[in-house]
């Protein structure tokens, strides 16, 4: 050890510019919760607007401004709001905040290597990142406010200020944080491939990896595969806002005025934006699933379900999701026989999520189950996955969709299939890996409280907007009060309303429990969870390398949980055996 | 009032925290970890969740009594009561499988809860049960698809030249719509952005024979009742979203492009009233694409009534060449 | 406790052996989405209408020329360096790097040439399709600044002589670069020749 302290150097180069995957993690898992926090405080705002609509309210002007004269915020500037929430939690929270945070922390420490692939290209990826959010983040102070044409930016509302003022400097900036966050996403991935690929440990085959790093696997594969293409359209659209070319735009009559564009399609950035648009679900979401596969097995001490069929599954939902991107776009006018067979691949999709579904329960029966937060949180992955994922047999068949598309049920089957499945196995991982991540336990009490009044509220406020859908409310819509046969549903946004608010409150106790515990928590064990897996063999320290002296090899897969033999005793005296233990002579791996 | 909430909350925090601190001492005094969840602890958040599949459900009949009849009223387009009944099937397949699955899963959490003395079963694979469930979901989507598919292909076929219908463009443009009738000769004019000035607001070709007797409504636009009506969508500006909801139709309208939809309604105006006991009632073209500050007040009333008084109506419409 | 293995450099040696060469073609992977996404929106855009056809300047032949003879080169001067022969290495890296530089001015005699028939990349006179051959061959250009980047480095350490029979990495991944730019570039000018023009 040296004697010499360089201290700002060394904090500089230990939080700051560091090359260690577990300290780059954290940086990702912090950065994404502030990010996250942002987007609930804009829901928070804009549900203000919906359940009370025209009703002054001083937090309201406290916090949007001059964007909001007396409390009431502006139409456009509730478009912005929705706009930066969809951007902020799609991308910046449920991409980079679960995805970055998790196969960083997991890849290295769970195939048994020191170090990603790369650490430079991997501490890049975290500055670019935050970059990104500092672009983005900019955008909403500048002139004519954020980017408001929604998250998907269909031109040409975005291409042109004349429509909408978010189209100006501050779509400039959503266009440039998006491709700077593009870059980062792409040297993440890069990474999170080859460190699985080329430095699995000794005995590490790919059937003993666990589900975790198959779905870190499978997402960064999704992402080097879709993100540059939301680059090409991304670029695209540059070219027609900035330099006059009209890929996208076509015989444009706009404040009085004719436009010199014509031969583009708007028809054009859909595709383009959707082919990266629908695998970017289930980048949100495999990591979620994979995660809550590890917790359920671990914590109802039991092997996973169906490990070659979850994997199975899982490559089966990320080759489908490059083939059922024109579900989104059943009605721009598109062939429809294209839109046939759209509806076939996408309906297919409900085959693998149902093997998952039934391999999760599977995996819960006859076991031991220890209910912690993580736990908690992972059966509200599978239930929201069940709830959410239902009516996606509604919206995924074209002729059901064009009774509901754009409506309140589109916004109540994403919110519930996509955004709390993810953001609730990004809880679970919080909750199951913190011991790993600072080396502190977090509070089971108010872990418990954090969950019920999160399910409760997202329930409350994702349910009631399936009948929001049936009685035809469109989504984007700052107020339904123009329409008299909307005003029996004011109640319903009343309610939904009051849910948000519970649901902000609520995570509030988490932002608590997270920080207290990261400085004050009781000290961690080594293996808290009595887990497989490898990377509760690495001390409760961080240090550079993961572990002291050799990296352990690996003999056996990571599910060999309440393992008997033949007299019904453990097989080593435990419910559970690390996969650093050889088998025994007797002893087949694999689960069989 | 500000200083008065900050210093709410930092004691808030200080609070709390020290409660977590006397908690974690008390739980160590008596030589447990706090972070250890005890059995009775388990079977108390066993216990939770199944109870919780009962409020879950409660509150999903509850929804269901207190607002179906919310719904929008029975489809006033032919295609609508096909679309309705495959959205029925799907339901009558889906509400059992959410119901049954939630609560098979909370039921494991309070049958399963951590108990010393049980050991959990290693039961890692079997291919008989992963047969059935990817067999059985694969059949009832079969019966989805196929369904969906017929109906799908069947709206989207354009309405033959020769079937008697009425020919009707709709312009979308911030934040208003207008509906031009084809006229006599069923045609209608040739139209584009260039040719936009004064009262000519949609760029309709005056030069065009087709155009003379074409006929531009805003507000409002009538439709006869059971005959089919081929629209026909284009967009000044941003992409706009024509949403019938009591029709169920809705299209893009996308600049560039010119987008088809056609439909049969079936109810009129009057009798729509009498079925929703609604004296108010009308039928509605709203925006379902945003498109602008204004994207909530975009709207044109649809008024279906008989052939003689959409006759008598459209005599009175003004043509485009007056 | 043993000593911590992060700081042992032929650990780090290790690892870059590992993953230099997936790492790059990964990267291949996710240039070949952003041009296959970019020429797939040309073959979506013209399903619409119209299109103008455009003549392919001759300057674009030369540069499909060239580049296949900078590939050739590059490979010649990895063959010599096995051979340990630095001075011809040199020489052809060099050359590669020459040509590299002739392929960009190529690239702007097609511009000029396509300017003056009448094809504009922006304004009121572009079309869809002129915008594409100018932004597709610009883009490509942006990812050859990076080999001909690498290629000054591989110039360096070959001047230095740091190349050895097995310690030559940064020459392979720099040369796999450097060929995937040139197949690029062919299937760009048979996609602009056969979809475009």
């Amino acid at each position: 050890m040296s004697t010499h302290h360089h201290h700002a150097k060394d904090f500089l180069f230990t939080y700051v510019f560091s090359q260690d995957h577990k300290m780059i993690s954290k940086q990702f898992l912090v950065t994404g919760f502030l990010m996250g926090f942002l987007g609930l405080v804009m829901s928070t705002l804009f549900r203000l607007q919906l359940g009370w609509p025209g009703e002054s309210f001083e937090i309201v002007e406290l916090l949007m401004g001059s964007w909001a004269e007396d409390g009431v915020m502006a139409p456009d500037k509730y478009l912005a709001l929705v706009t930066m929430h969809g951007t902020i939690m799609v991308f910046f929270l449920l991409t980079a905040g679960l995805s970055g945070t998790f196969s960083n922390l997991l890849i290295p420490l769970q195939v048994g290597a020191r170090d990603m692939a790369s650490g430079f290209l991997n501490m890049l990826s975290y500055w670019f990142f935050f970059i990104s959010c500092m672009l983005m983040l900019a955008s909403l102070f500048v002139e004519g406010g954020a980017a408001s044409a929604g998250w998907t930016i269909y031109p040409p509302l975005s291409a042109l200020p004349q429509a909408i003022p978010g189209s100006g400097t501050g779509m400039t900036l959503w266009l440039v944080s998006m491709s700077v966050f593009i870059v980062s996403s792409l040297l993440g991935s890069l990474n999170y491939i080859v460190t699985i690929f080329n430095l699995r440990t000794k005995g590490m085959t790919f059937t003993r990896l666990p589900l975790t790093i198959w779905a870190f696997l499978l997402t960064a594969i999704l992402g080097v595969l879709s993100f540059p293409v939301l680059l090409a359209a991304a670029l695209l659209l540059v070219f027609d806002r900035s330099f006059g070319t009209s890929f996208y735009l076509s015989d444009i009559y706009i404040g009085g005025q004719v436009l010199d564009h014509s031969g583009g399609s708007p028809i054009l950035f859909e595709h383009l934006f959707w082919f990266l648009g629908h695998p970017e679900v289930y980048i949100v979401l495999l990591p979620a699933l994979g995660i809550t596969s590890e917790i359920i097995s671990t914590m109802s001490r039991k092997p996973i379900f169906g490990y070659r069929a979850m994997i199975g599954s899982m490559m089966a939902i990320a080759f489908l999701s490059f083939i059922v991107w024109g579900h989104h776009m059943f009605l721009t006018g598109m062939n429809p026989f294209l839109g046939s067979v759209f509806t076939f691949t996408t309906l297919l999709i409900a085959i693998p999520s149902a093997v998952k579904v039934f391999n999760y329960l599977t995996t819960l029966w006859k076991g031991n189950i220890v209910f912690t937060p993580a736990t908690l949180f992972s059966v509200g992955l599978v239930s929201t996955f069940i709830s959410g994922g239902v009516t996606g047999l509604i919206l995924g068949n074209s002729a059901l969709d064009i009774a509901v598309h754009d409506t309140y049920f589109v916004v109540g089957h994403f919110h519930i299939v996509m955004g709390l499945s993810a953001i609730f196995g990004m809880f679970a991982g919080v909750y199951h890996w913190f011991p790993k991540l600072f080396g502190r336990m977090m509070n089971n009490k108010l872990g418990t409280l954090h969950f019920w009044i999160s399910i409760i509220c997202a329930y409350g406020v994702f349910f009631p907007m399936h009948f929001l859908g049936f009685s035809g409310v469109p989504r984007r819509y700052y107020t339904n009060s123009e329409f008299p046969m909307f005003d029996d549903m004011l109640d319903i946004n009343t309610l939904i309303s009051m849910f948000a608010i519970g649901a902000f409150i609520g995570q509030l106790f988490f932002f608590f429990n997270f920080v207290y515990s990261a400085f004050r928590g009781p000290k961690a064990p080594q293996n808290p969870w009595k887990g497989n897996s490898l990377e509760w063999t690495s001390p409760v320290e961080h240090f550079h390398g993961n572990w002291y002296g050799e990296i352990p090899h690996v003999y056996r897969w990571p599910y060999d949980y309440s393992k008997v033999n033949a007299q019904g005793e453990y097989v080593y005296g435990e419910d559970f055996i690390p996969q650093t233990t050889p088998l025994g002579e007797d002893e087949k791996d694999g689960g069989h | 009032m500000t200083i008065l909430v900050v210093v709410a909350v930092i004691l808030v925090v200080i609070v709390g925290s020290q409660l977590l601190k006397i908690a974690e001492l008390r739980a160590a005094s008596k030589g447990e970890l706090i972070y250890e969840i005890t059995e009775k602890e388990g079977k108390l958040h066993g216990l939770t969740m199944f109870a919780g599949f009962f409020v879950f459900m409660g509150f999903f009949f509850w929804q269901m009594w207190a607002w179906y009849g919310l719904k929008l009223p029975v489809s006033a387009s032919t295609h609508g009561v096909d679309t309705d009944f495959l959205a029925n099937l799907t339901y009558v397949i889906i509400t059992p499988v959410f119901i049954l699955t939630h609560a098979v899963l909370l039921y494991f959490c309070f049958k399963y809860a951590y108990s010393s003395t049980r050991k959990a079963l290693f039961f890692s694979h079997s291919n008989k049960l992963e047969l059935i469930w990817t067999t059985v979901p694969s059949l009832a989507l079969t019966v989805l698809i196929l369904y969906g598919l017929t109906s799908w292909n069947s709206i989207m076929t354009p309405i033959p030249e020769e079937t008697d219908h009425v020919l009707i463009e709709v312009t979308g443009q911030q934040f208003t719509w207008t509906a031009r009738y084809a006229g006599e000769d069923k045609k209608l004019g040739r139209s584009h952005v260039t040719l936009i000035e004064g009262v000519n607001a949609t760029g309709v070709d005056a030069a065009d024979e087709n155009s003379k007797d074409d006929k531009l409504v805003k507000g409002e636009f009538h439709l006869p009742v059971n005959v089919p009506v081929q629209f026909v969508f284009r967009s000044l500006d941003a992409i706009h979203g024509a949403f019938m909801p009591h029709f169920r139709s809705q299209m893009n309208c996308v600049p560039g492009l010119k987008t088809q939809w056609n439909m049969v309604p079936t109810i009129t105006t009057e009798e729509m009233k009498k079925i929703t006991g609604n004296p108010d009632f009308n039928y509605v073209l709203m925006c379902n694409k945003i498109c602008g500050a204004a994207h909530y007040n975009m709207q044109m009333d649809i008024i279906v009534e008989s052939q003689e008084d959409y006759d008598k109506w459209l005599a009175e419409q003004k043509t485009f060449i007056e | 406790m043993t000593t911590i293995t992060m700081e042992n450099i032929s650990y780090q040696e290790d690892i870059r052996r590992k993953t230099s060469k997936p790492l790059i073609w990964i990267g291949i992977v996710s240039i070949i989405m952003f041009f296959g996404g970019l020429t797939s929106a040309v073959i979506v855009s013209q399903g619409g209408g119209e299109f103008l056809t455009i003549d392919m300047p001759f300057a674009f032949t030369i540069s499909t020329v060239v580049i296949l003879l900078s590939s050739v080169i590059f490979h010649f001067g990895l063959i010599s360096i096995k051979k340990g022969n630095y001075a011809v290495a040199k020489i052809s890296i060099i050359a590669t790097l020459i040509l590299g530089l002739l392929f960009i001015a190529t690239q702007y005699m097609g511009w000029v040439n396509l300017y003056e028939n009448g094809v504009y990349a922006v304004g009121a006179e572009s079309t869809q399709e002129s915008s594409f051959i100018y932004l597709l061959t610009a883009l490509h250009i942006a990812h050859l600044v990076g080999g001909l980047i690498s290629l000054i480095i591989v110039l360096v350490k070959t001047i230095k002589e740091r190349y050895t029979l097995d310690n030559m990495l940064g020459m392979q991944v720099s040369i796999t670069y450097w060929h995937f730019l040139g197949a690029l570039w062919i299937y760009l000018f048979f996609f602009l020749k056969f979809i475009i023009a």
